[in-house]
C-alpha cells in the first residue's frame, strides 16, 4: 500500500500539497463575499489524511490558529463517502472541529478512482449565524443555543446534489443570508480547487506515492517536534495566567498549564484551570489530547525555534493534553463558546511562558493584548443613514526577546483600517491613533508598545462594541529579568469632569459628542532593564516611546532630553531585587497575596468535586466570602476553605449532589 | 536614421540592446555592473558598442535607460535623511503601517524599521475633513516649531503627509509654503503631489520613498546627462518607469518615485513584445537571473498592473507592472539539514561569490551548479565570455549535497533541480489561483540568464504546452525599455456613488485629470501626437472595504452614462470574483487616467523559411531523470528560422543556455524565436 519514499520526492510532494492548500486559500479569498474572509482573513483551508490529520495548510494566508486541526471527529460522523460529497458542520459540540458557531467547516473527500485519498477541508468565520445578538458573539451569552443555529455534521452536497432543504433552514436562521450563501459558494469553489490540484498530483506521481507523501510530511513534522523535546531537560514546567473577568463584571478566570517533558514527548496538563464559565469564554475541546486550541501557542513556539518545521498535524504527535471535563478548556454542553478566542489567546501566552521556564531566555516575554476589536453603529447626521463598521483592532506589541525589542503596536496577522477610510465611511472623528508611550515592559530588550485610539461620536444611540477586552487588571509578564508590560484602558470623555472608566466593558452606548479612548496593553520586557544601553533608552525617549519618567525603570535619568550621567550611575548602582526568570505585574502580585497558587489549587479541588452546574456559582460565592475575610492573607488556603464552607452552608442540597459527584 | 539604444542595469550585468533603425538589425551586449560607480557601466558599454560594432555615440538617435540608483538607495538605507510632518495625533502612521507582522507564526517576527524613524516624524496642528473642507487650518506656530526641530535633527528634506490631503491638498500646500518661505530651496514634498490616493499610510510611505531617493536619483541623472553629452550622444536620454513606460530624464529628476521598479517592468514589456510577435495571446514570462526568479502574466502582450509593490522593505503605491518573485534564481543555495531534508533557497550565492561553477570563490552548491553537473551548462560560453563554467568546481560542491542525501553527485544535482522546479510550481500555482486563471492555457516565455534552463521543466509541471525562448533572452529588459511608450498615470479620489446626480462632479474630475495628462505628454515630454488616453475607476459596492479597477469608456463619463459604469463594474466583479450584485449601489472611490505617447516600434520583418534540420555542433551527455541522455548541442546563432529539432537538446548562446528535455520538439519561428512544444 505505502510506496517507499525518498526524502527528495517527499519535499517535492510537500510543495505540491502546499500548492494545493494555497490555491484553495487564494480561491476562497478571491471569491468570498464577506469582509471577515476578505479583509480579516478569518478562514482556513487545508488537506487531511482519510482519518482527518491535516498535512498541508497555506503558510501565509488565513487564520494562523488551526494548522494541524484534526478532522477525525467530524469525518467519522458520516457513514460513507463517495465522489461529489461535501459535508458541513458548525456545531462546537459535534466532533470538536468547529470551535464556535460562526465557524462553518466543510470537508470533501478526494478520490483516485475508487480509492479515498484525502479530504479537502476548511472553514470561514461567518459574520452572523443567528442567535441572541448580531454577529452571534457576546461575552454575556451563557448557552450555545444563544449563539446561533447549529448544523450537526452532515452532507450538504450528496454525490453532487445540494441538500436544498438544509440550506434553506440554515439561511432562514441567519441575519445576512446572502453573505453566508456567498461565502459558502466560495468555500465550495475552494474545495474543488483542492480536488483538481490533488488529481494533478495523483496523475503526476501516482496514488501510492501521494499516499506515502501525505504520511511522510506528517512523520517529518513529528521528527522535527521530537527533536525539540529531546533538547529540553526532562521535568515539569508550569505557568498560569488570568483573564481579568470570567463573565461581565466577574472575577478573574485562572488558566493553568503544567508541561511535563519526558524524553521526546510531553504532557500538557491544564488541570487547575477554572471550571467552565457562565459566559462565552469557554474553549470547546472535548478533552481531545491533541485538540488544536490549547496547542496554538505550541505551534508558534516550535516554529519560532525552528522555522524549517513542517506546519501540520504531525507536530502535535509527541504531545498529549490533559483537559479536565467541565473546565473552561473542556466545557460540557451547552456551555457558550463564542468568545473562546480570548481564552485561546491567553493560553497561547501561557504556553510561551511554560516553554520559557523549560528553555530560559530562548523565548520572548509575554505578548500584549486585551485591546479588543472595535466596531461602531451610529447614524450619519447628514443623511440619516445607519452606519455600521469595524473601526480597528486595538492591538498591542510583541514581547521583548533575546534578539531584540518586541515589535511595537502589533503581534498578529490582524490589519488595521486606515483612519481616512473610517472617517469617509462612518460619521466619527478619530482624534488620535498611535502607540501608547511607556506601555512596553522595561528590559534589556523592551516589550512592544500597545496602541491607543481616541475618537468621537456625534449622534445619539451610537453603540461602540469592543470584543475581547481584557488586560485592564493584569498585564503581560517580563522574562529573563525583564519587567511586565502596562495594563490597558478604556475611558469615556477622558480628562473631563465626567470622565468614566469603562474597564473591560465591551458594549458602550454613547451620547452625542462622547469621546472614547481605548488602548491595548503593552508586552513584557526581556532581560535586565538596567543593562539596556543608555543610548537605547535615550533613543526611546527621543522617539517618545518612553517618557523621561519611564526611563527611570531602566535606571536612566534624563531631564529635558539630556542624560544626567551622575544620577544614572547612582540609579543603576542602587540596591534592587535580583532579576527573575519571570516577572509578574504588580497587580497580579498583590492579588496573589490571597489568591496564591496553592489557594487556587485548593479552590479548584473543591469546585471540581462539585457537579458541573454548581462550580461557577460556588466559585463566585467563595470569592465573595474571601473578599470579606480580613485574615485571608495570613493563610490563603485556609481562607479559601473557610470561604467555600461558608458559601456552601446555605445549600444543603449541594451536600447530596457533592456525594453523587464523588 | 540612426541607432536606438536600450540599457538595463542589473545586479551583476548591465545589458544593452542596439537597434539599427535602417536595417532593423538588433545587437546586444553585456558588461559588468558598477554599483560602486553608477553610470560608469553605461559609458563603458557605449565605448564597447563603438569598439565592437563601430557605432559612434554621435549616431545614437534614441537612448533609454533603467537606473537602479533609487532602489539601491532604499535597500542600502542610504536615502536622504527626511522628516515627515503628520497631522497632530497621527505621528505613528509609518510606525504602525497596516499592523500585520510579516510572519504571524513567528514570535520573533518584526516589521521593517520605519523608513522615517519616529523621532523624525513631527506633528503639525491642522485637520481636514474627509470631504476636503477645513476643520482646523494649519497652525503656523506648530509648522515653524516642526521646521526648527527638523533642522535640529539635520533633515535633508521634508515630506508633508496630512490626513485627507487626497480630498484637498490645500493644507499640505499651505504648510509647504510656510516652510519654503523660511527655507527656500529645502526639498519639500507633499504627499498629495507625489500620489494623491486615499489611505494615509499608503500615501505617506510612497511620498517618503520619493523624498528619500529623489535627490540621489536627480544627481545621478544630471551627471549621466552631462557624461552622455560629453561623449557626443546628441539626444536627451529617456528613463524607464515602473509602469512599463518611459519618460524624459528631466522628468525623472522630479518623479524619481516612478522609476524604482523599472527593471522588472521593462522585462515584462520586452516579453510582451515577443509574445505578440510569436503569436501567443496568453503568456507567463519567466525571468530567472542569478539572484531572482520573476514571473508576469501577459494577455495580448499586456502585463497586469498592481500597487503596493515592494522597493526593498517598503511598498510603493503607484501603478506598477505586476511581476511576482517566485524564488532566488540560479544562485539559490542547496542545503541538507540534520534530518536529511533538502532545501533549495531562499539563501542565494548572489553574484558574489556566485555559484561554485563560476569560479569566483563560491563553494556552496547552487541551482546553476546543478545544471553544470547535469551537463546542460558548460558546453558553450556564457555571459559574453565574462563567465566560464567550471564543471569540476560544481561537482565538488554538489558532492557535499550528495553525501548528505546519500546519493551520487549526478543524482543530487537532479534532486536540486527537481526541488527548485517544485518550489516554483508552488509559487506559480498561487499566482494563478490569485487571478483565477488556468495555467494550461498559457505559454511560458523564458528569459534571463537562467530562465531558458528551467523553462521546459516548469512548463511540464504546470501543464503548459509551449515554451518561447526569445532571440535575445539575456537582454529582454533592455529591449523592453527600447520599445516602451511614454506613459504616465494620474489619479483623483472622488468618493461618489455612481448615480446621475454625481455625473457633473465626475465630469469635472475627469476633465482635470485628462488636462493634466495631456499637459504631461505635450509639455513635459514634448510629444507631438495626442497620445492615447485610457480611463479607469476604482469601484466597489457601497460598504465593501476594497476596490477593483475597471476600465471605462470616456464617453460614459462625458455623456453621463452611470448605468454603463455600473454595468462594467458588475461584469468585472463577476469576472474576478465569480459573483456580482446588480441591485447594490456602486461607489466610485477614485478615477484613474493613463496617457500613453506611442514611440516608434521596429517592425521586424518575418523571415519565413522552409523547415530545416540543423546539424548539431556535437552531442553532449546530460543527466536526466536517472539516466544519461545524448543531447544535441546547437549554437543558437546557427539556428535560422525554420530550423526544427527534437529534445533532448542544449541550445547555447552568448547570454543563456536553453535545456530542451526529451519530449519537447523545437522550432525557430520567422522572427527567430525558439518555440519548444511538449508532445
Amino acid at each position: 500500500m505505502t510506496a517507499s519514499l525518498d526524502p527528495v520526492t517527499l519535499q517535492i510532494l510537500k510543495s505540491h500539497f502546499e500548492a494545493a492548500a494555497e490555491s484553495m486559500a487564494y480561491t476562497l479569498l478571491r471569491t468570498a463575499h464577506s469582509a471577515f474572509v476578505k479583509e480579516t482573513e478569518d478562514f482556513t483551508s487545508g488537506l487531511t489524511t482519510p482519518c482527518g490529520q491535516t498535512f498541508a495548510s497555506p503558510k501565509d494566508l488565513g487564520a494562523t490558529w488551526f494548522v494541524g486541526l484534526d478532522y477525525a471527529g467530524v469525518i467519522g460522523a458520516i457513514d460513507s463517502y463517495r465522489p461529489g460529497d461535501i459535508c458541513i458542520t458548525n456545531d462546537p459540540y459535534s466532533g470538536y472541529v468547529c470551535t464556535h458557531a460562526p465557524d462553518m467547516h466543510l470537508w470533501m473527500p478526494v478520490f483516485a478512482g475508487e480509492r479515498l485519498m484525502c479530504f479537502a477541508v476548511g472553514h470561514i468565520h461567518n459574520t452572523d449565524m443567528g442567535g441572541a445578538v448580531p454577529a452571534s458573539l457576546s461575552r454575556a451569552l451563557t448557552e450555545v443555543h444563544q449563539e446561533g443555529i447549529r448544523i450537526p455534521p452532515c452532507k450538504l452536497v450528496d454525490g453532487g446534489v445540494m441538500d436544498e432543504k438544509l440550506l434553506a433552514v440554515m439561511l432562514r436562521n441567519v441575519r445576512m443570508p446572502e453573505q453566508n450563501w456567498g461565502d459558502l459558494k466560495a468555500q465550495i469553489a475552494s474545495l474543488k480547487t483542492a480536488e483538481r490540484k490533488m488529481h494533478e498530483a495523483i496523475a503526476r506521481f501516482g496514488a501510492d506515492m501521494v499516499h506515502a507523501g501525505m504520511y511522510g510530511v506528517l512523520d517529518l513534522a513529528e521528527r522535527q517536534a521530537r527533536r525539540l523535546f529531546a533538547s529540553i531537560d526532562d521535568g515539569e514546567y508550569g505557568f498560569s495566567d488570568y483573564i481579568d473577568e470570567d463573565s461581565p463584571g466577574g472575577v478573574p478566570c485562572r488558566l493553568k498549564l503544567t508541561i511535563r517533558v519526558r524524553g521526546e514527548e510531553a504532557e500538557f496538563d491544564f488541570s487547575g484551570s477554572d471550571p467552565q464559565l457562565q459566559s462565552a469564554l469557554n474553549m470547546p475541546t472535548g478533552g481531545l489530547p491533541r485538540h488544536i486550541l490549547p496547542l496554538v501557542g505550541y505551534n508558534y513556539v516550535v516554529y519560532s525555534l525552528d522555522p524549517t518545521v513542517a506546519l501540520n498535524c504531525g507536530l502535535s504527535r509527541p504531545v498529549r493534553c490533559i483537559l479536565p471535563e467541565g473546565s473552561v478548556v473542556n466545557p460540557v454542553h451547552p456551555a457558550a463558546t463564542g468568545m473562546r478566542s480570548l481564552t485561546c489567546t491567553r493560553i497561547q501566552g501561557i504556553v510561551i511562558g511554560a516553554f520559557s521556564r523549560a528553555l530560559p531566555g530562548r523565548l520572548p516575554a509575554g505578548p500584549a493584548g486585551g485591546g479588543g476589536i472595535l466596531n461602531v453603529r451610529t447614524t450619519d447626521a447628514r443623511t440619516g443613514r445607519l452606519a455600521m463598521a469595524s473601526i480597528n483592532p486595538i492591538t498591542g506589541g510583541g514581547g521583548g526577546a533575546a534578539n531584540g525589542d518586541g515589535q511595537d503596536g502589533s503581534n498578529s496577522f490582524l490589519k488595521n483600517t486606515p483612519v481616512e477610510i473610517t472617517e469617509a465611511e462612518v460619521p466619527i472623528r478619530v482624534l488620535s491613533y498611535g502607540l501608547q508611550p511607556d506601555s512596553g515592559g522595561p528590559g534589556l530588550h523592551r516589550g512592544g508598545l500597545g496602541t491607543q485610539m481616541t475618537f468621537q461620536v456625534f449622534t445619539p444611540n451610537s453603540v461602540v462594541t469592543a470584543r475581547n477586552r481584557d488586560r485592564v487588571r493584569f498585564s503581560s509578564w517580563g522574562a529573563a529579568g525583564g519587567l511586565a508590560g502596562a495594563t490597558c484602558g478604556f475611558t469615556r470623555n477622558p480628562g473631563t469632569a465626567n470622565a468614566e472608566d469603562l474597564g473591560n466593558t465591551d458594549v458602550v452606548r454613547c451620547a452625542p459628542g462622547d469621546v472614547l479612548t481605548i488602548s491595548a496593553s503593552g508586552a513584557g520586557g526581556w532581560g535586565d532593564p538596567f543593562e539596556r544601553p543608555v543610548e537605547a533608552v535615550l533613543r526611546d525617549v527621543a522617539q517618545g516611546k518612553v517618557s523621561e519618567a519611564g526611563a527611570r525603570a531602566y535606571g536612566v535619568a534624563i531631564a529635558g532630553g539630556v542624560l544626567d550621567q551622575a544620577a544614572t550611575e547612582a540609579l543603576r548602582a542602587a540596591p534592587r531585587p535580583a532579576p527573575q526568570a519571570i516577572t509578574l505585574d504588580p497587580a497580579r502580585i498583590a492579588f496573589e497575596r490571597v489568591w496564591s497558587e496553592a489557594a487556587w489549587d485548593r479552590l479548584s479541588e473543591l469546585l471540581f468535586a462539585l457537579p458541573v452546574e454548581w462550580r461557577f456559582f460556588m466559585k463566585h460565592q467563595t470569592f465573595a466570602q474571601v473578599a470579606q475575610d480580613a485574615a485571608a492573607e495570613a493563610d490563603p488556603v485556609a481562607a479559601i476553605e473557610r470561604g467555600f464552607a461558608a458559601a456552601a452552608a446555605p445549600y444543603p442540597q449541594l451536600a447530596v449532589r457533592q456525594g453523587e459527584a464523588a | 536614421m540612426g541607432y536606438r539604444i536600450g540599457v538595463d542595469i542589473g545586479g551583476t550585468f548591465t545589458d544593452f540592446c542596439v537597434l539599427d533603425e535602417a536595417s532593423l538589425a538588433l545587437r546586444t551586449l553585456k558588461v559588468l555592473s558598477r554599483p560602486d560607480a553608477p553610470g560608469e557601466e553605461v559609458l563603458h558599454g557605449l565605448a564597447e558598442i563603438e569598439r565592437r560594432f563601430g557605432i559612434a555615440p554621435a549616431e545614437v538617435s534614441y537612448f533609454t535607460h533603467g537606473s537602479t540608483v533609487g532602489v539601491n538607495a532604499i535597500i542600502q538605507g542610504r536615502g536622504a535623511k527626511l522628516c515627515l510632518l503628520a497631522t497632530a495625533g497621527f505621528r505613528d502612521v509609518l510606525e504602525l503601517a497596516r499592523l500585520k507582522i510579516p510572519d504571524p507564526y513567528d514570535l520573533f517576527s518584526r516589521r521593517p524599521e520605519p523608513l522615517v524613524p519616529r523621532e523624525r516624524v513631527l506633528e503639525v496642528r491642522e485637520r481636514m475633513n474627509p470631504d476636503g473642507s477645513t476643520d482646523i487650518a494649519p497652525e503656523r506656530a506648530s509648522v515653524l516649531a516642526a521646521l526648527a526641530r527638523a533642522e535640529a535633527l539635520g533633515a535633508e528634506g521634508i515630506v508633508i503627509g496630512l490626513l485627507h490631503s487626497y480630498a484637498n491638498p490645500a493644507h499640505e500646500q499651505a504648510v509647504k509654503a510656510m516652510i519654503l518661505a523660511e527655507r527656500p530651496g529645502l526639498p519639500v514634498f507633499c504627499s498629495a503631489e507625489i500620489w494623491p490616493i486615499v489611505r494615509e499610510y499608503e500615501r505617506s510611505i510612497t511620498a517618503c520613498i520619493h523624498g528619500s531617493v529623489q535627490p540621489r536619483v536627480a544627481h545621478y541623472i544630471t551627471r549621466l546627462e552631462a557624461a552622455l553629452a560629453a561623449r557626443g550622444v546628441p539626444v536627451a536620454p529617456m528613463v524607464t518607469k515602473s509602469n512599463g513606460g518611459v519618460m524624459t530624464a528631466a522628468a525623472g529628476k522630479l518623479r524619481s518615485i516612478e522609476m524604482l521598479l523599472s527593471g522588472t517592468a521593462s522585462g515584462a514589456i520586452g516579453a510582451g513584445f515577443v509574445a505578440r510577435q510569436a503569436g501567443f495571446a496568453r503568456v507567463m514570462s519567466l525571468d530567472v537571473g542569478g539572484t531572482s526568479a520573476d514571473v508576469a502574466l501577459l494577455r495580448d502582450g499586456m502585463p497586469d498592473f498592481r500597487t503596493g509593490e515592494l522597493v526593498g522593505d517598503y511598498p510603493v503605491f503607484l501603478p506598477t507592472v505586476s511581476v511576482s518573485s517566485i524564488g532566488a534564481g540560479g544562485g539559490s543555495i542547496a542545503t541538507v539539514d540534520d534530518l536529511g531534508v533538502l532545501r533549495v533557497g531562499p539563501d542565494s550565492a548572489g553574484s558574489v561569490p556566485g555559484p561554485a561553477c563560476y569560479g569566483r570563490g563560491g563553494a556552496q552548491a547552487t541551482l546553476t551548479d546543478a545544471f553544470a553537473v547535469k551537463g546542460v551548462l558548460g558546453a558553450g560560453e556564457l555571459g559574453y565570455g565574462a563567465v566560464r563554467i567550471d564543471a569540476v568546481a560544481a561537482a565538488t560542491a554538489m558532492a557535499v549535497v550528495g553525501e548528505a542525501l546519500g546519493r551520487d553527485t549526478a543524482a543530487a544535482a537532479e534532486a536540486v533541480v527537481a526541488l527548485a522546479v517544485a518550489n516554483m510550481y508552488r509559487e506559480v500555482s498561487r499566482l494563478f489561483s490569485q487571478v483565477g486563471e488556468e495555467p494550461s492555457l498559457y505559454a511560458l516565455l523564458a528569459f534571463g540568464g537562467a530562465g531558458p534552463m528551467l523553462g521546459c521543466l516548469l512548463a511540464e509541471e504546470m501543464g503548459m504546452r509551449a515554451v518561447i525562448v526569445p532571440r535575445t533572452p539575456g537582454v529582454l529588459a533592455a529591449l523592453g525599455g527600447l520599445l516602451a511608450d511614454l506613459r504616465s498615470d494620474f489619479v483623483r479620489v472622488v468618493f461618489l456613488d455612481v448615480a446621475a446626480a454625481n455625473m457633473v462632479a465626475l465630469q469635472a474630475a475627469f476633465g482635470e485629470l485628462a488636462g493634466e495628462a495631456r499637459a504631461w505628454l505635450a509639455d513635459s515630454q514634448g510629444h507631438a501626437g495626442d497620445g492615447v488616453l485610457s480611463v479607469a475607476a476604482d469601484l466597489r459596492y457601497r460598504g465593501q472595504s476594497y476596490e477593483i479597477e475597471v476600465a471605462l469608456e470616456p464617453d460614459w463619463i462625458t455623456q453621463a452614462r452611470p448605468e454603463r459604469i455600473a454595468a462594467a463594474f458588475h461584469a468585472r466583479h463577476a469576472e474576478i470574483y465569480g459573483h456580482a450584485d446588480e441591485r447594490a449601489a456602486v461607489h466610485l472611490v477614485a478615477l484613474r487616467v493613463v496617457i500613453a505617447g506611442v514611440t516608434a516600434k521596429p517592425d521586424f520583418p518575418p523571415e519565413p523559411a522552409p523547415p530545416g534540420d540543423p546539424v548539431p555542433a556535437r552531442h553532449v551527455p546530460v543527466a536526466h531523470r536517472g539516466t544519461v541522455v545524448r543531447a544535441a548541442l546547437f549554437d543558437r546563432a546557427a539556428l535560422p528560422p525554420g530550423s526544427r529539432f527534437a529534445g533532448p537538446a542544449v541550445v547555447a548562446q552568448d547570454d543563456t543556455t536553453t535545456w530542451v528535455p526529451p519530449g519537447f520538439a523545437g522550432h525557430v519561428d520567422p522572427y527567430g524565436n525558439l518555440i519548444l512544444v511538449r508532445s
